[in-house]
């Protein structure tokens, strides 16, 4: 009993030691390539478990086929039409055939040297189809900078994928500069299109503001006119009222006429008035002399 | 016979040596049998020890910040949702190494990005000091090696610049911050590099460490090619949000697009400005706005004032009410009941003048109608005593009274009434006598 024990045990452990030997494990963020005596026999893109012959046979290189980024220096390249720009690219890549790029890279230190000499032929082949007024423009519908940066993946993808088994995911421009002269032009126009902003705000405000005022004035006027109108109408019904009672005064006019002037005559001459009159007018020809009076009969 | 008894004391002379040694194999036998056999059991409980440490060696927590991938010979195991445990009270078993290896990825946690790429060069001493010490002894250009910046498009001019053409722009200094959390930890973990973690490493922050040059360029890409689609006062006041969101949403396009099983929770705006070159020309037109906004403002209270004494609270409804033929006669008499201002003191006025006249009227009325019984009875008498009247009332209010006699010439020299105060206008003339 004891020895089948021990033999299963040492078979165990012997099945262990060989599979060590023989098996190898390929994780999900990696790809691997089988080679016997330095010849590639084999290339591994999916995890699991895989079988080998045992070293010195077969060898496995294993590559990390997870994303990585490299960005290219800043530097100078020109759009159509001669104008420079600084730009920096950089691009999001993975090692998609581990034999290829094995073959043409090896390492990725060396794919970082390879991606550079690309990325800048990429750069200047693409860009300098493209105008500056199609990066940046007064006009936002001519502006097409996405499309740019697609174009130069497009070219950038098939040349690495192909040459260098390496998977571009995606690439973009993480800086758009312009030299120091130029800086120095962009802020001399900068002040200028202020100065006629800073004018054009001040008018703008002296204009809105006299508008303000001229509507408010016309509100006013118009107001004043419309409550004149009605005012003009409570005094018609007042003078259509007093009317009424004026027929009463028919019965003598003459008379209500001397009343009439009698009253406006007193309301006149009721305050500071000098008054210059003839001698002989009544009363005051009293003054003069002695009315001769007979009783009535 | 004798010879017989002497052979057998020989054998037994012979035979006691042999067992003595016998005797003492078996006793070294059964202490090896012994020892062997406590090996064993030493042997067989070390063997289930290894083999239930083994066995527990498989026992994982998730921790509540945390899902976790099992990968089994390097393949993620499961299916579907499966594929991600998630955090839960008791721990998972997963066979141990080299069978299964548990990933466990921090999906709760957000984390801040802080971009100061597109900022002018500014050395630590000059970042520390005062604001208004910053922005001093500033070059006349931008260095493209040393400062940041954006470019932003130019406003379409209705009254072009000189030299300007289509593809004109300014320039603007910004700093960002992105937050954002692992949303899909399987994708993360197939397809973002994460370095190895060393002994004394905290995993999390291997993580951002690791993941920090491939999000700072995705972001920095997203924000210049947004930035470029705004003008530089979109960028400073009035597009903030609309610009973030842009921004937002085109680097979440990135991300999906590259299958990060990154989210981006938030973008910001944290800092920005024009350049320090040009800060007298945008602070002038930052005063101008303020002065512009000033004047309307003082427009408006005139407005507001005017508007208010004219008709009062009600002015503005009651002037829209005019202009509108559709609004009821109801309505607009209720506008005009609440009227107040100058516009009700002329209504006010009529009333009383309607109210004055009327009883003016009404008191004429009567007094003639009490006093033409007496004139028809006695005409002479009424008309000489009303006129008496008339003249005593008037005479005694008159401050002079000249009584002349009749035929002869008379010239006055009438004094201003020194009450009318002379007219001061510049252009008129004073009141003659």
């Amino acid at each position: 009993m004891k020895n089948i024990a021990i033999t299963v045990f040492i078979v165990l452990v012997v099945i262990i030691m060989g599979l060590y030997l023989v098996a190898f494990q390929v994780r999900q963020t990696e790809s691997a390539l089988v080679t016997r005596f330095g010849k590639p026999v084999r290339e591994v893109t999916a995890p699991g478990l895989y079988f080998k012959l045992p070293a010195p046979i077969d060898h496995v290189h294993r590559f990390d086929s997870r994303m990585q980024v490299f960005e290219a220096d800043l530097g100078e390249t020109t759009t159509k039409g001669a104008v420079p720009i600084i730009i920096n690219t950089y691009v999001v890549w993975r090692i998609a055939e581990p034999l290829k790029f094995l073959n043409a890279v090896g390492t990725p230190k060396e794919a970082e040297v390879k991606l550079y000499s690309q990325i800048t032929d990429t750069q200047n082949r693409v860009i300098g189809q493209h105008s500056f007024g199609e990066f940046v423009n007064s006009d936002p519908e001519k502006i097409i900078f996405e499309k740019i940066e697609e174009d130069m993946l497009a070219d950038l993808k098939q040349t690495v994928s192909d040459e260098y088994g390496i998977e571009v995911k995606t690439l973009g421009i993480k800086q758009l500069k312009v030299s120091k002269d130029v800086t120095v032009k962009v802020f001399e126009r900068m002040k200028a299109a202020r100065s006629l902003k800073t004018e054009a705000t001040i008018s703008e405000g002296e204009g809105q503001a006299t508008k303000i005022k001229g509507d408010a004035n016309l509100k006013s006027s118009v107001l004043l006119t419309a409550a004149e109108a009605r005012a003009e109408v409570i005094r018609g019904r007042g003078d259509a009222e007093a009317a009424k009672h004026y027929k009463k005064l028919e019965e003598d006019p003459e008379f209500a006429m001397f009343l009439r002037d009698i009253e406006s005559l007193v309301k006149i001459l009721k305050e500071r008035s000098t008054i210059v009159i003839p001698a002989d007018s009544e009363p005051f020809k009293l003054l003069k002399e002695v009315p001769s009076l007979k009783p009535k009969k | 016979m004798v010879e017989e008894e002497k052979q057998s004391n020989n054998d037994l002379q012979a035979q006691a040596p042999d067992k003595s040694a016998t005797q003492d194999l078996d006793t070294a036998g059964k202490s090896l049998s012994e020892a062997l056999r406590i090996s064993f059991i030493v042997l067989k409980v070390i063997m289930v020890v290894l083999v239930v440490a083994f066995l527990a060696s498989g026992l994982k927590t998730v921790g509540s910040d945390e899902q976790a991938l099992v990968l089994r010979f390097g393949k993620i195991r499961g299916i579907g949702e499966k594929r991600v445990l998630k955090p839960r009270t008791w721990p998972y078993w997963v066979f141990p190494y080299p069978i299964d290896t548990m990933v466990k990825i921090p999906v709760e946690k957000k984390v801040d990005l802080v971009i100061r790429s597109f900022w002018y060069y500014q050395t630590q001493e000059r970042m520390l000091a005062e604001p208004s010490i910053q922005k001093t002894r500033v070059l006349p250009e931008l260095d493209p090696i040393k400062d940041g910046y954006c470019i932003t498009r130019s406003e379409r001019q209705d009254k072009p610049i000189s030299g300007s053409t289509g593809s004109d722009y300014n320039i603007v200094h910004c700093k960002w911050k992105l937050t954002y959390k692992i949303d899909d930890p399987e994708r993360f973990f197939k397809n973002v590099y994460v370095k190895d973690v060393k002994p004394g490493d905290i995993y999390f922050d291997v993580i951002t460490e690791s993941i920090m040059p491939l999000l700072k360029s995705l972001f920095e890409d997203v924000i210049v090619t947004a930035i470029v689609n705004y003008t530089i006062d979109d960028v400073m006041y009035e597009q903030v949000a609309r610009l973030t969101e842009h921004i937002r949403r085109l680097l979440q396009q990135k991300l999906d697009t590259i299958e990060s099983g990154i989210k981006v929770v938030q973008i910001q705006l944290t800092d920005k400005t024009w350049p320090l070159q040009v800060d007298e020309a945008f602070k002038a037109l930052v005063t101008a706005s303020q002065d512009r906004q000033t004047t309307i403002s003082q427009a408006q209270t005139y407005a507001e004032s005017t508007l208010n004494e004219t008709a009062g609270p009600v002015a503005e409804k009651l002037f829209v009410a005019l202009q509108d033929d559709t609004i009821s006669g109801d309505e607009k008499e209720l506008l005009w009941s609440q009227l107040a201002g100058k516009a009700q003191e002329t209504i006010t006025e009529a009333r009383a003048y309607r109210t004055k006249v009327v009883a003016n009227a009404r008191a004429n009325a009567e007094y003639f109608q009490e006093l033409l019984p007496e004139y028809r009875k006695h005409p002479k008498l009424v008309i000489q005593k009303i006129y008496q009247d008339a003249i005593e009332n008037i005479f005694d209010n008159a401050v002079e009274k000249f009584v002349i006699p009749t035929g002869a010439e008379w010239r006055f020299l009438i004094n201003r009434d020194p009450s009318l105060k002379p007219k001061t206008s510049k252009g008129q003339t004073t009141q003659e006598d």
